[in-house]
């Protein structure tokens, strides 16, 4: 092979060095024109065999992708597309592990990659890791993206809020909206499933601040409507939710469920007597009225618990001489109750400025215990209820 | 190659059979500034270019066959599956019987013999040989692995070089470890295993003079091996913890299973070669494609991952892929299947299927660990690493480049000392089990005797300690007078009396010599006017016996002296008391 040299050689190790190395420079080019080639003909080998993974991928044939991303992995073992891809099928067919130990590969190489990092993000939260999805979600949103990097780390925060969500992180998830929600783009499409986020994070104060946002990028948009209703209504706020929910049902009349909201909402509206804007004798009688319901809401309860009201009644009249030392609630109620029926009348006197809260305060405690004891109730009582709820989140 | 004449470093010894030296020197113009050994290293890394870009063109060939008969990634039930390894091994052993003999089996020991038998001629022929035929066996399917055929093509280039280049025999001799080295290195992407490999297993001891040469031929190698393939590793590496020093029982249970597991595989290697290469010559014609047939059954029937190198699954099973039974199936019918192509003298290394036993083993001994001590931390990628090692040390029987070969391969130092563990455990095993190594089997039923670092390593070596006879109860100095000297000997048996010299060093005087020189009526003379004042050689204890043989025949006596203070008598030997040692041990004393 390299008799050439013995011939050629004049006696010097220079001019043996030289040749040598000038034989290495030509054999390297060969080597390197062969491996160019034949690297050539593996990508576009690859490349076809990765085309059809994604098609049989696409077609719901995972089992098969995979085969043939692993064949496109022969070709060209570093290509990160076709690792991220198989790692993606092996992830969406349950082998976990596996598609881990592929995209951790990857991302040991590009740590920053936030295709990478969500990718792994979903491989740990179908596995139900959820501090090591929770890292890579953040890892998603804060990494690079090669392609509208805005919407890929939204996406991602996204679907953050969705698998916090999902695993009962309601406070977590919140606080991810509310940083979400605080720079997004005037799109209704994306305010609108923040909205639904949030109400599903029950931060209903949020989640109607983001229906409104909808509503004033696209007026009509029913479903921001109706979120907005439901929204207001949880967030104890009956008048905006009457408004949103009244232009929901116009929207969706044959909507039963949106129908009920609105009958509901207009109910506590029609019950409360804390709402602004009314005359002291409306208030009065609203007072009057939910004293008379929750004293009827007492007896049906009793009676259904088969508690005996009728000593509670005599405890009442002489209460001042054998006070009962610790009755059942119902009966202490019911005690409580006739006991301030005998002030009802006091309600019309200017002077008596905390009656009101006195009777309202009683009538909220018997609608709770109702509740307690023989379910929630339907009409006014759950009206009463409700307005009761609100009343106590917003005292916390 | 007849027309060779001397080389430019001759060493003036009888030329072997094949060459004629030519007389002058063909660097003498430059001598001193390229001397020969300094020539020699710049030829090493030479060497490492050349081999490198051979093996890219092997690695090359191989996936060029296996993509064109097999496809990208075979799938079981293909008739292909065992149509190709036979149609291949009728090709490979026609080739092997007509145009390249020679090229069978791995190729290590060829190149040992080439280092040790044939003054490191290997024909240029064979490294092409086997480049053409373990590339279409290994592609086609065949059980077998592309290092060791790597291997043994870089000492060939190697050698080639060399003769044309008329090194002198001595420098011409260590070519082919040089140049196996570097094929090896680029092989394996792993310059450091590549280079104990070849210390460990072809030049068989250890020598600092060819270090430097090896390592930088290895590491030339890895460098444009790389350059072509990319720096990315044989493997990906699992994330591999190990938390409990209590678990390396768990991994010393992985080094038994591969002991074991090394034993069975050598024995039937050791077992079927003989008795195939005994059968009628026109067999042999028909024993690689009846291999092949075989292996492409096992493919055909469910695990086409025994087939090939097995690179690809070796992957997969650090990642999990395989529960433990589909290990201990796929390690099973891995031995087999080499075993197999092995035997039937299809051209092919052992490196690749070593790997693949150990990885598979590792994950069936993981697997069932984990079912019955779930608490175990290590992941199933960790006990599939360190498999490969203990396999590499159990059954290739290289304790040291099978734990370097598993931290280059995975670049984690924090597996090192489960590693170190199952990997003694196996080669413990293997060496109860199995005293003679495999590539010492292999050369042995081919004829030959070879040197072997591991029997050197297990040879108790005898040292000048072992010989040495107590001090001597008169010790005389220069300065004493004849008469006095006479006077302290006159009760004393010995016939020889060890003088210490003045300022310093040690000399002998006899019995007879003082009593003659009394007699003489040279009583107050001094001893040093009747000695010579050549002082004596001395050894230091700890030094081989070897050493001492030099000085005891030309000597009555040598003086071993203290390494700290030389001045300090610890015993003398004798040419008796070394032949003694030696019969003894020999069990002829």
């Amino acid at each position: 092979m390299f008799q050439f040299l013995t011939k050629l050689v004049p006696r010097s190790a220079i001019f043996v060095l030289m040749v040598l190395t000038l034989a290495a420079v030509v054999a390297f080019a060969a080597v390197s024109h062969l491996v160019a080639r034949f690297n050539a003909n593996q990508q576009s080998r690859g490349h076809r065999l990765y085309a059809q993974g994604m098609a049989d991928l696409n077609a719901g044939a995972a089992d098969r992708a995979i085969e043939e991303f692993r064949a496109a992995l022969t070709c060209d073992r570093a290509n990160p597309q076709y690792q991220l891809s198989l790692g993606r099928a092996l992830r969406d067919t349950g082998r976990l592990d596996e598609a881990e130990s592929y995209l951790e590969s990857l991302w040991q190489r590009t740590p920053e990659d936030g295709t990478i990092n969500l990718a792994l993000a979903r491989v740990a939260a179908r596995g139900g890791s959820v501090d090591d999805a929770i890292r890579y979600y953040h890892n998603a949103m804060y990494g690079v993206w090669s392609t509208d990097p805005e919407a890929n780390r939204r996406d991602a925060r996204l679907e953050l809020v969705e698998f916090l969500l999902r695993k009962g992180a309601r406070a977590q998830a919140q606080s991810e909206l509310v940083a979400l929600a605080a720079f997004l783009p005037p799109d209704p499409t994306l305010h609108l499933r923040a909205g639904d986020l949030l109400a599903q994070a029950q931060d209903y104060p949020d989640a109607l601040a983001e229906y409104e946002r909808v509503l004033r990028l696209d007026h009509g948009n029913s479903t921001a409507l109706t979120g907005a209703g439901e929204a207001a209504s949880h967030a104890g706020r009956y008048g905006t939710a009457e408004r949103y929910l009244q232009l929901a049902v116009n929207a969706k009349p044959q909507d039963a469920t949106l129908r009920y909201l609105l009958s509901s909402a207009n109910l506590i509206l029609e019950t409360d007597p804390f709402v602004r804007r009314i005359s002291d004798a409306e208030r009065n009688r609203r007072i009057a009225a939910a004293f008379a319901k929750a004293g009827e809401r007492l007896s049906s309860c009793a009676k259904q618990r088969g508690v005996d009201l009728s000593g509670a009644a005599n405890r009442s009249v002489s209460s001042s001489l054998s006070p009962s030392p610790t009755p059942p609630a119902l009966a202490a109620l019911e005690s409580r109750w006739l006991a301030t029926r005998r002030d009802l009348p006091r309600l019309r006197s200017a002077g008596e400025t905390d009656l009101p809260e006195v009777i309202m305060d009683l009538v909220f405690q018997i609608e709770q215990q109702t509740a307690e004891d023989c379910g929630e109730p339907q009409g006014a009582d759950q009206a009463l209820l409700l307005i009761s709820r609100d009343r106590e989140t917003a005292d916390r | 190659m007849s027309n060779l004449q001397a080389g430019p470093f001759s060493n003036g010894k009888p030329a072997p059979s094949r060459f004629r030296f030519r007389p002058q020197r063909m660097f003498a113009a430059v001598e001193g500034v390229f001397d020969e050994d300094r020539f020699f290293l710049i030829l090493s890394v030479f060497i490492g270019i050349f081999s490198a870009l051979a093996v890219v063109c092997f690695r090359l060939a191989i996936d060029w066959t296996h993509l064109a008969l097999l496809g990208p990634l075979p799938q079981a039930h293909t008739w292909r599956l065992f149509v190709v390894p036979s149609l291949a091994g009728l090709v490979v052993a026609a080739l092997v019987l007509h145009v390249f003999p020679g090229i069978r089996g791995s190729g290590v020991n060829q190149t040992k013999a080439a280092l040790y038998i044939y003054n490191g001629f290997i024909p240029f022929r064979t490294g092409i040989g086997k480049f053409l035929c373990a590339a279409l066996a290994i592609g086609a399917g065949h059980s077998l692995g592309p290092e060791d055929p790597s291997l043994q093509i870089g000492a060939s280039l190697a050698s080639a070089l060399g003769r044309q280049l008329q090194l002198s025999r001595e420098k011409l001799r260590l070519m082919a470890p040089v140049g196996a080295a570097a094929g090896l290195a680029a092989a394996f992407n792993a310059p450091i295993s590549a280079v104990l490999f070849v210390i460990e297993e072809v030049i068989g001891r250890w020598s600092a003079g060819i270090l430097g040469s090896v390592v930088l031929s290895a590491v030339a190698s890895v460098v444009v091996e790389r350059w072509f393939m990319g720096v990315e590793p044989l493997f990906r590496i699992p994330v591999t913890t190990f938390q409990r020093p209590s678990e390396l029982i768990a991994y010393a249970v992985l080094g038994i299973a591969g002991g074991v597991a090394a034993v069975i595989f050598a024995n039937g290697i050791g077992f079927l070669r003989p008795r195939l290469k005994a059968l009628p010559r026109w067999t042999q014609y028909f024993q690689p494609a009846l291999a092949g047939l075989l292996i492409g059954l096992i493919g055909y029937f469910g695990a086409p991952q025994v087939m090939g190198a097995g690179y690809d699954f070796m992957d997969q099973a650090m990642h999990g892929q395989f529960v433990w039974q589909m290990f201990a199936a796929l390690a099973a019918l891995k031995i087999l299947a080499t075993t197999l192509s092995f035997v039937s003298g299809t051209p092919g290394g052992m490196f690749a299927p070593t790997l693949f036993i150990g990885a598979m083993l590792g994950g069936a001994v993981g697997g069932v660990e984990r079912i019955f001590f779930p608490h175990l931390s290590a992941s199933s990628g960790t006990y599939v690493l360190v498999g490969m090692g203990v396999l590499f040390a159990g059954f290739l029987r290289a304790p040291m480049t099978s734990v370097f070969m598993v931290l280059e391969v995975s670049g984690n130092y924090e597996i090192i000392v489960p590693v170190i563990v199952a990997n003694t455990f196996a080669y413990v095993v293997s060496r109860s089990l199995q005293p003679t190594p495999i590539f010492d089997l292999l050369t042995r039923q081919d004829g030959l005797v070879l040197p072997s670092l591991e029997e050197e390593r297990e040879e108790a070596i005898l040292r000048v300690e072992d010989a040495m006879l107590p001090l001597p109860p008169i010790i005389l100095s220069a300065a004493d007078y004849v008469d006095a000297a006479a006077r302290r000997i006159e009760d004393s048996t010995e016939t020889t009396f060890p003088v210490r010299l003045q300022p310093s060093g040690w000399s002998a005087v006899t019995r007879e010599l003082i009593l003659r020189r009394l007699k003489e009526g040279k009583g107050e003379h001094t001893l040093g006017s009747l000695i010579s004042p050549e002082p004596l050689p001395y050894l230091f204890p700890d030094l081989p016996l070897e050493s001492a043989l030099r000085f005891v025949q030309s000597n009555p006596m040598v003086p071993v002296v203290n390494r700290a203070n030389p001045q300090k008598l610890e015993g003398i030997i004798s040419s008796q008391s070394v032949f003694a040692k030696y019969g003894a041990k020999t069990g002829q004393g």
